[in-house]
């Protein structure tokens, strides 16, 4: 079973929420649709689950055409960014909703409610009323809910962005333990995000949107070391991988007037002209006998330091693996790993990758 | 605060509370013990004698009660009903929404004597529009002189009257809702009919209370289109508690048995409000 969708296009506005989108969806895969805010992911799952229909292009699911058969009736589960129940139902009848909507029999209802229940980790909250749990367990009711559906369909709307790091940490492991587990039902799984950490970690395949448009689809693998185009780069590395207009000329690689490298040899093949160079900020590393640069900007996370650094009209974020406080506009000397970069065209398609 | 003169402030909100409740409602009792009538006015002392014809020796009372919860119950739930429907109807986006929307409030603009006025020619049975209508069809039904089509002649002007009160409240309400569960609903598999069943209908429950109690307290002050469509009549088959009150206070002057049925009655209301919330929220809130 597969789910098809042809040319999909979605443009209440001006701009495009939807363009032109195609692709496959096969059961008992897992799918992360990566994209920034308003790419259009959110729009992409509603139109999926029925919640939106697209003004032109077609669904299909097991030969039926999707878009004839109404949103209640698709067998479709969704898990949206805020967390979603119903307020005046406990935890178990929220759980239920979706079994007692088939008419299922009670019996079998309890059990299935249980044994989401279980999965989730929300055993002992049973009659609770939603209001009365935190933010992380609404959510897992949430989550329950749409796991005790079985839906051939499950679709999840960035269902950890709204939940503080420990939760979020803590609910990605379950969630991968939970599609291992649920592979064997064979549905579909579509999980969007906005946090490339996130869709790697997921290791499913990679949609990557954006604007409505979809840029590149393969596994996480392949995406990260081989990224269609510069956008593509910046949106599947967090931070965003550092593009910037350069120049080939003799040899040498030219970022601007003081900041110029030797080109490696894998670049050596590469005629002279204009591109675009794209450095990852891990491959950004300090060396005393690198390049002067002025930092706008430090911050620390975790146990990293990110570096906004600026030389003139050149600008990069690199990543230091440290926690270091440092002063503003301290001059930082860095330089670049020479294996590792990348090369646009201008246009932006895909040059040169270090890992082909 | 050691302030002492703090229980100043609170004179002007308590000698107002005082003067237009607290002591209107003494003066009641302190009333309803007394014999004041046309022949024999002022405060005398006669016990508990009125609540003893009340109680052992006045059916019309009874009867004029048992009428008001009748007519009140109906006509609420059949406003309810109707102003529910109304809402719901122009909640979604439909054409000409607020057109609607101004259309349903209308009868609530209008001043409700003159509009029963309106209703009373229309219902009259030989010079009224609806009868010469009817009589197309063979039949000229007497809408005000019979007793059981006095009742429905006044619960058809209750409901066309205050329907728009209902629709507002339940509008408000519809428009308060939070519109996740809806969402949430159409994928867990609700159709549009069981969407309204298991979502809307739950989540409207406290406003469907506090609508339908704000609907029953006011329906059971009914006298204006009592008082203006059948005079109670025929006979006293139309008679509702308030215009039974309004009749032997203010028509036989019997001041002292007045303010005896207008205390027991509003004693009856307290309870039996009460009793209706909780029934309610039991019924409608799962609880």
């Amino acid at each position: 079973m597969s789910l098809l969708l042809n040319k999909i296009s979605f443009k209440p506005t001006e701009e495009y929420h939807l363009n032109d989108i195609s692709l496959r969806f096969d059961s008992g895969k897992m799918y992360t649709i990566l994209g920034r805010t308003l790419s259009g992911k959110t729009t992409l799952l509603k139109t999926i689950a029925g919640l939106q229909t697209p003004d032109s292009g077609s669904i299909n699911f097991d030969d039926t055409d999707f878009l004839s058969i109404p949103v209640w009736k698709r067998n479709v589960a969704m898990v949206y960014q805020q967390f979603i129940n119903y307020p005046h139902l406990n935890v178990r009848d929220n759980i239920a909703f979706p079994l007692k909507q088939r008419k299922m029999d009670e019996n079998l209802i309890e059990s299935e409610v249980q044994e989401a229940m279980e999965k989730v980790g929300l055993i002992g909250f049973e009659s609770r009323k939603i209001q009365e749990l935190s933010g992380g367990q609404q959510q897992r009711v949430a989550l329950a809910r749409s796991l005790a559906k079985k839906a051939k369909i499950l679709l999840l709307d960035e269902p950890l962005v709204n939940l503080d790091y420990k939760l979020r940490e803590g609910l990605r492991e379950e969630f991968k333990k939970l599609f291992n587990v649920s592979d064997e039902s064979n549905s579909i799984l579509i999980y969007a995000s906005t946090d490339p950490l996130e869709a790697m970690q997921l290791n499913g395949d990679i949609i990557v949107i954006d604007e409505g448009k979809i840029l590149q689809s393969g596994t996480a693998k392949d995406v990260f070391e081989n990224p269609a185009t510069a956008k593509v780069a910046e949106i599947t590395n967090d931070p965003a991988m550092n593009i910037n207009k350069c120049l080939i000329q003799d040899n040498s690689l030219i970022m601007n007037d003081s900041v110029q490298i030797q080109i490696p040899d894998q670049l050596k093949s590469i005629p002279n002209g204009k591109y675009l160079v794209g450095i990852r900020a891990t491959d950004i590393y300090l060396d005393d006998q690198g390049f002067a640069f002025d930092l706008e900007i430090s911050e620390i996370s975790g146990s990293e330091t990110f570096l906004h650094l600026r030389n003139n009209n050149l600008k990069c974020v690199a990543t230091i693996e440290e926690v270091k406080t440092y002063n503003t506009n301290e001059v930082v000397k860095i330089n670049f790993d020479k294996s590792k970069i990348y090369l646009f065209e201008e246009s932006g398609e895909l040059r040169h990758s270090p890992y082909q | 605060m050691n302030f002492k003169h703090k229980y100043v402030f609170l004179l002007p909100g308590l000698i107002v509370l005082i003067g237009i409740l607290i002591f209107p409602i003494i003066f009641t009792v302190r009333l309803s013990l007394s014999g004041w009538n046309s022949f024999n006015p002022g405060l005398d002392f006669i016990g508990l004698k009125n609540y003893i014809r009340l109680f052992t020796d006045d059916p019309r009372f009874w009867q004029s009660f048992f009428r008001l919860s009748f007519l009140a119950i109906t006509t609420v739930f059949l406003q309810y009903i109707i102003g529910f429907a109304l809402a719901h109807m122009v909640w979604k986006d439909i054409k000409f929404k607020r057109f609607f929307r101004v259309l349903f409030l209308i009868p609530m603009m209008t001043t409700p004597v003159i509009m029963t006025v309106i209703w009373r020619t229309f219902f009259h049975e030989s010079l009224g529009p609806l009868n010469d209508f009817l009589s197309i069809f063979g039949v000229q039904p007497p809408w005000l002189s019979s007793p059981g089509l006095a009742k429905v002649s006044i619960i058809v002007v209750e409901v066309w009257q205050w329907t728009s009160f209902m629709f507002l409240l339940m509008l408000a309400g519809l428009l308060s809702l939070p519109k996740e569960p809806f969402l949430a609903a159409a994928v867990d598999g609700a159709s549009p009919f069981k969407k309204f069943i298991y979502v809307t209908f739950p989540l409207m429950a406290p406003i469907s209370i506090g609508a339908i109690i704000i609907r029953l307290i006011e329906a059971s002050k009914i006298m204006d289109t009592v008082f203006v469509l059948t005079s109670g009549g025929p006979g006293t088959s139309t008679e509702t508690s308030s215009f039974f009150i309004f009749i032997k206070g203010l028509r036989e002057f019997q001041m002292g048995y007045a303010a005896t049925a207008s205390f027991t009655y509003l004693i009856i209301m307290i309870i039996s409000l009460t009793i209706i919330v909780k029934v309610l929220t039991k019924v409608l809130m799962r609880e």
